[in-house]
């Protein structure tokens, strides 16, 4: 494994430039330019009538329902519907719908890439390649070479801790800190039959220190959530010390007052890189195109920042205080791991933990 | 025999020649809607269940006849446990809940205990919350961390080690029975009900006290429908979903609706599910036939009707030790889950307690005003309850009709029809409803119109019960006197029978609304991002552990399900939810 | 013509044949009772008049149409009868009033004449008064007119009453037979009235079909049933009867220990053959002496056994000379006698019928 996967050092030299560019970026709310292919996609989709329906796993619900609403009011008179659920029930959902043959979802965005290929493999994507993706980071660019996918957002897992609880010197450095003894009763995650991150997450830690981690674990009896974002309510809570969960939700939560940190594991934090693809055969075309592009636009992107998502444009700044990826040990395994290693890992995972 | 006929007409009138035409020129139009009823039944009970056992038998992509998904269901020792899983904890919930409800319920049929009527109020109280709603109080109450339990036991004896934890077998079997005690309350209480005191006197003077009164003579009287309602909380508990899902996975407790799940995950395999599901399907039918004995052996109190004169046992100081534990069941089964969850819901994080920086309504403002989703999600759950309640009532009216008079051959076969989905588990029923309607040809797949069908069918049974009770109250001279006068059956159910069920009818609507507002496990597979319901989106919420706006949209639901309960008890009397109307 | 006319109706409830060949017809205006004890098929037949049942066998007919059949029914409503029911079936969702319009208002008749025949007919039954009460505000007999108004303000071409007053106390009963007839004379429905109570239908009726086991036994006008019935049934169902076993040996019939002229008793029975005779209560006589031999009555020694007395009159059961026939015998309340006191019984051969 490379260890920035094929994402690269410069995308996040740059990104990391971006941020520090920040200040600089006038924080007024620009509108975007609507350009002329989007007003016409926005004619279109307002002439028919339509309502993109998206399917989403790469927030947590407030951001999510923050999207979607900005996407009314950017295009008033086209709505987008959210529906926000960990990524493996959103790919549940979308195949409860395949089967029955029955076209609910407009535009698709999981967490979990191996979904994508194989949806792709199935015919199941309509191709798009959006405008807007011009103004991405470069190296998240292309991420399927036939522009049926792409990336939306980018995230991170790393290791969140309850303050009030754990000092920073005390609070894990490393995944394998979560081994310790001392942690035992005190870990939360989530479940990868549930969510995208927390697969991810299981794949990476698997290839790094085999199943074994897993097993070790266990004996600290982790508290299992569902969603990745599971852990922070666990953390605010006091309900457990130290976790392995997402650095958006986390550091949205602790800018609200919460005791929350997090700390960018040495042996690696995991970056999520989060596409999203139009399903084939949608009946919100128009409306579907627009809101992809709407994801990338600057708005968006400022949304997901003042929710303390990573972005993937440069053009924007990011949130305060955001790190500087290019400055963490950045670990992500290959496309094709996440595909194979998901559905392995959640069956290993039910015989391990039995849930 | 001499039989004096004044004439003995030598010819009648033209004899039945032409049969056929005068049997289409006396057909009454209202044997086509029976039809349709028939019609209706066959398509909201049968096919799905048929698609059900078919699916079970058929490979994935060939359809071919094939025991692979079998195979496949019990292949694993994980999924036989699960089974198993559900099998214990549905025994420990029942005999938990039997616990708490017997003593309570002895104590409000027949004895001096005070407050009686505030233990009425406290089972339905415990009645009306949704299961999913009292288990994400009890993770809050009982969490082993934070769990305000804890926290204060912490705080008192400064011990690091939690009292009491929620995610366990014990605690998820508790957290149950907290909710469904009150079955076995009802059917104990109005057992109780029926029983003269002249047993007990009998018994009395025969140099029996009132504690060995009660328990050789009173009790034993009710043991069987003590036990139909215990039988009755098993069932529930191994066809509950929501509760096992939020506590089941951090308590690493698989059970077979939790397994039922898992085979729809991608890629969904609603065969295996279907093969899955069987056992539970047998289990539920064989308990169901079993309990159904029970209630209809004679000489059990259950079947004398009205028993005579009852006078309550005065109980002296014991009294107060009766009404504890009513207070003990009343503080766990509503006031501390309801406290936990008021409290979230007004949290900015619910682990920090009471505490004037940690208050705010941004949780309510957010779903009502920031989450579109959760708006859609109240009206839609309006609008398919209503439907739905009215759909089943019409329908449950219209069968007990025709099974009452008669109209039909195979009366009793429509009856039970009616009656079966009562055996069905809610998510099993749901993917019979997936397997048979969601694709081609309805492709009904995330409308309204399956959420609406499926919560009509899930109830249909609760509203068939009232409305064969109503049906049994009114007289069939009643509506005989209308024919006769020239008035068609439409006529008479029109002008006669409607207005005399109004009440009955009110009363059961309401419950199958209310019961319907928070239907979770029927709507888990069904839904569609059109179609989503606040239970829905409560179970999509908890994912997140995204307790605080959890609680507040419980809340909601809370608050809307409480107004009609209200209406429910205005107009039709404070028992109306409480009847025995399962049966 | 008959008004309505039933042949050969049968009906079987699975093998149970609950009505087994019944023959009546009724002429226009005509009052008939059908009487008979409970599961006798009474009710049935009723019902199959009203359409409620289609007969398993045999039709029925109205002014020479064909109404019930096995092979099709006319459904009830459009046999422009009327019933009175057992329970009443008063509409308790509807006033005394809009109970007795109804059946006017399927009719589809003018308001105008809705109000005044309603009004009449309220009049008629003694509850004007009470038109805009409630049913469940009324008596019994009160509910009781008000089915009779609701029935008959329809001019029905027949009029079915299902035991009418079962439900209602003795008193009450006695008093609503007279109304029910006085209704009849007035109006002069073709009436059909099922009654397990031999005075009510006495009292009512033109004539009177005694049902048993589902057949008609005899049709008869209440004098002739009571004084001339043809069945063992029919003289023990209506009154009390004693029966006598006989055989004719020459001119005399000879019983249990006594015997009586022949030539008294009309019957068709050869000589040797068994005779039963009936013989009421009251048309024996208790005597302390013999009684002066007047030739066509017949006295016979015999023994009082018991005695109850019951206010109105005495029941006596007294045993013949060297018989074992136990006799009931009712007497005056003013004529008392001990059990083992020796008495003459005395027959009177016009009160004594021979049964086939």
């Amino acid at each position: 494994m490379s260890e920035n996967g094929h994402i690269g050092r410069r995308g996040f030299a740059m990104l990391g430039m971006a941020a520090l560019a920040a200040p600089a970026i006038a924080r007024a709310r620009q509108p975007d330019e609507i350009t002329e292919h989007q007003r016409k996609l926005y004619e279109a989709a307002r002439a028919r009538n339509e309502q993109a329906t998206w399917y989403v796993a790469h927030y947590n619900s407030e951001t999510a329902e923050a999207l979607g609403r900005a996407f009314d009011e950017a295009f008033p008179g086209v709505k987008a519907n959210v529906v926000r659920t960990t990524a493996q029930v959103a790919f549940q959902r979308l195949s409860q719908d395949l089967r029955a043959r029955v076209q609910n979802c407009d535009v698709f965005s999981s967490t979990d890439v191996g979904h994508y290929i194989r949806l792709k493999e199935d015919g199941r994507f309509e191709k798009y390649v959006p405008e807007n993706i011009q103004h991405v980071i470069p190296s998240l660019r292309d991420i399927d070479k036939d522009g049926y996918y792409h990336t939306t957002s980018i995230g991170t897992v790393l290791i969140n801790f309850n303050t009030n609880r754990v000092s920073r010197e005390e609070a894990p450095v490393k995944w394998t800190d979560l081994l310790d003894p001392k942690w035992e009763n005190r870990v939360t995650v989530g479940h990868p039959a549930f969510s995208g991150y927390v697969g991810t997450w299981v794949v990476t830690m698997r290839k790094l220190y085999g199943w074994d981690f897993f097993k070790r674990l266990e004996r600290n009896r982790p508290q299992i959530g569902r969603s990745i974002n599971d852990t922070v309510t666990m953390l605010n809570a006091g309900e457990r010390w130290v976790g392995a969960g997402p650095g958006a939700t986390t550091l949205r939560s602790a800018s609200r007052g919460n005791p929350l940190a997090v700390n960018y594991p040495e042996d690696g934090t995991v970056l999520m890189i989060s596409p999203t693809a139009i399903m084939k055969g949608t009946r919100n075309p128009n409306a579907a195109r627009l809101f992809v592009e709407f994801l990338l636009s600057k708005r968006s992107c400022e949304i997901q920042a003042e929710n303390f998502s990573e972005i993937v444009r440069s053009d924007v700044p990011s949130f305060p205080g955001a790190r500087d990826l290019a400055t963490v040990k950045i670990i992500r395994p290959t496309d094709e791991e996440i595909e194979r290693g998901i559905p392995e890992v959640r069956e290993l995972w039910r015989d391990t933990f039995g849930v | 025999m001499s039989t004096t006929v004044a004439p003995k007409v030598a010819a009648g009138p033209v004899a039945p020649s032409g049969g056929l035409l005068r049997r289409l020129r006396y057909l009454e139009p209202a044997t086509l809607l029976w039809l349709l009823l028939v019609g209706a039944l066959f398509f909201l009970v049968v096919w799905p269940v048929a698609e059900l056992l078919i699916t079970s038998f058929q490979a994935r992509r060939t359809g071919e006849f094939t025991l692979s998904n079998y195979a496949a269901a019990y292949g694993r020792q994980r999924y036989v446990d699960a089974l198993l899983n559900s099998l214990a904890l549905g025994a420990l919930a029942a005999a938990i809940s039997a616990v708490m409800a017997v003593p309570m319920a002895w104590a409000c049929s027949r004895t001096n205990m005070p407050g009686r009527g505030f233990a009425w109020l406290t089972v339905l109280a415990a009645f009306i919350i949704p299961p999913y709603l009292g288990a994400i109080g009890w993770i809050l109450l009982a969490g082993p961390n934070s769990g305000w339990i804890n926290q204060t036991w912490s705080l008192l004896t400064g011990s690091e080690a939690s009292l009491v934890n929620v995610y366990t077998f014990w605690g998820l079997a508790l957290v149950i029975a907290l909710n469904s005690y009150p079955f076995i309350f009802i059917f104990t209480k109005s057992a109780l009900d029926l029983i003269s005191s002249e047993m007990e006197d009998a018994a009395n003077i025969l140099g029996a006290g009132t504690w060995t009164t009660t328990l050789k003579v009173t009790l034993p009287l009710v043991w069987p429908m003590m036990l139909a309602g215990i039988i009755l909380v098993f069932l529930e508990t191994i066809a509950l979903f929501g509760t096992p899902a939020i506590i089941g996975i951090p308590a690493r407790i698989n059970v077979v609706t939790t397994q039922l799940w898992q085979f729809f995950e991608a890629p969904v395999r609603a065969e295996v599910a279907a093969a899955y599901a069987m056992p539970l399907l047998l289990i539920t039918a064989a308990l169901i036939g079993l309990q159904k004995l029970l209630l209809s052996r004679k000489g059990y109190v259950s079947q004398t009707g009205k028993g005579g004169e009852r006078r309550v046992i005065n109980l002296g100081p014991w009294r107060w030790v009766l009404f504890g534990w009513c207070v003990v069941v009343c503080v766990l089964s509503v006031v501390a889950p309801m406290i936990a969850l008021v409290q979230a819901s007004f949290s900015r994080a619910w682990g920090r307690g009471f505490s004037l920086d940690n208050l705010t309504l941004a949780n309510y403002e957010f779903l009502l005003f920031g989450h579109d989703a959760a708006r859609g999600a109240i009206v839609n759950t309006f609008v398919f309850s209503a439907a739905s309640a009215t759909l089943a009532m019409a329908l449950a009216l219209a069968i007990a009709y025709v099974v009452r008079r008669n109209l039909l051959p195979f009366g009793t076969a429509l009856a039970f029809l009616c009656m079966a989905p009562f055996v069905i588990p809610g998510i099993v029923m749901a993917i019979g409803f997936y397997a048979a309607y969601a694709g081609p040809p309805l492709l009904l797949y995330g409308t309204a119109t399956l959420m609406i069908l499926a919560f009509t069918t899930r109830f249909l049974p609760i509203a068939y019960a009232n409305g064969a009770a109503g049906m049994q109250m009114i007289h069939p001279e009643m509506e005989e006197a209308v024919r006769i006068l020239g008035g068609g059956r439409l006529t008479a159910i029109r002008s006669v029978v409607a207005p005399l069920l109004k009440k009955a009818l009110l009363g059961g609507w309401l419950l199958v609304f209310i019961l319907a507002t928070r239907e979770l496990s029927a709507a888990i597979f069904l839904i569609g991002p059109h179609t989503r319901t606040i239970s829905v989106l409560l179970y999509d919420l908890s994912e997140e552990g995204n307790f605080e706006v959890l609680s507040a949209l419980g809340g909601i639901l809370l608050v809307i399900t409480l107004v009609f309960v209200g209406i429910g008890m205005r107009l039709i009397g404070r028992d109306f939810m409480l009847r025995r109307s399962s049966e | 013509m008959s008004k309505l006319v039933l042949r050969n109706l049968h009906r079987r409830f699975g093998s149970f044949a609950a009505v087994d060949g019944v023959d009546l017809a009724l002429q226009e205006g005509e009052f008939v009772s059908l009487l008979g004890p409970s599961g006798c098929g009474k009710t049935t037949t009723l019902r199959m008049i009203a359409g409620f049942i289609p007969p398993s066998d045999g039709t029925i007919e109205m002014d020479g149409e064909i109404l019930s059949s096995p092979q099709a029914v006319m459904p009830p409503e459009r046999r422009r009868m009327s019933m009175i029911f057992q329970s009443y079936a008063i509409w308790p969702n509807m006033t005394v009033a809009e109970n007795v319009s109804f059946g006017l208002k399927l009719r589809k008749l003018p308001a105008e004449e809705v109000r005044r025949r309603t009004g009449e007919i309220l009049e008629v039954v003694q509850m004007s008064h009470l038109a805009g009460r409630y049913p469940a505000e009324l008596s019994g007999g009160q509910q009781q007119r008000v089915a009779l108004a609701r029935a008959i303000v329809v001019k029905p071409s027949v009029l079915l009453l299902d035991e009418p007053l079962s439900n209602l106390d003795a008193n009450l009963r006695e008093e609503m037979r007279f109304e029910i007839r006085r209704l009849h004379d007035e109006f002069r429905i073709t009436t059909v009235y099922v009654t397990h109570d031999q005075a009510e239908a006495m009292v009512t009726s033109d004539r009177i079909a005694v049902m048993n086991a589902g057949k008609i036994e005899q049709v008869d006008d209440p004098f002739s049933l009571y004084n001339r019935p043809r069945t063992r049934f029919v003289a023990g169902f209506i009154g009390r009867t004693n029966f006598l076993e006989a055989r004719l040996v020459g001119d005399r019939l000879g019983l249990d220990g006594f015997e009586l002229p022949a030539a008294m008793v009309q019957s068709a029975a050869g000589p040797g053959e068994r005779v039963l005779l009936s013989v009421r209560p009251q048309s024996i006589t208790l005597h302390h002496a013999p009684p002066p031999d007047d030739g066509d009555r017949v006295s016979v020694p015999a023994q009082v056994v018991e005695c109850a007395y019951l206010g109105e009159h005495w029941d006596y059961v007294v045993v013949p000379q060297g018989s074992g026939t136990r006799l009931r015998v009712t007497a005056a309340p003013a004529q008392r006698h001990q059990p083992g006191e020796a008495v003459w019984v005395r027959f009177d051969p016009a009160q004594i019928v021979a049964i086939s």
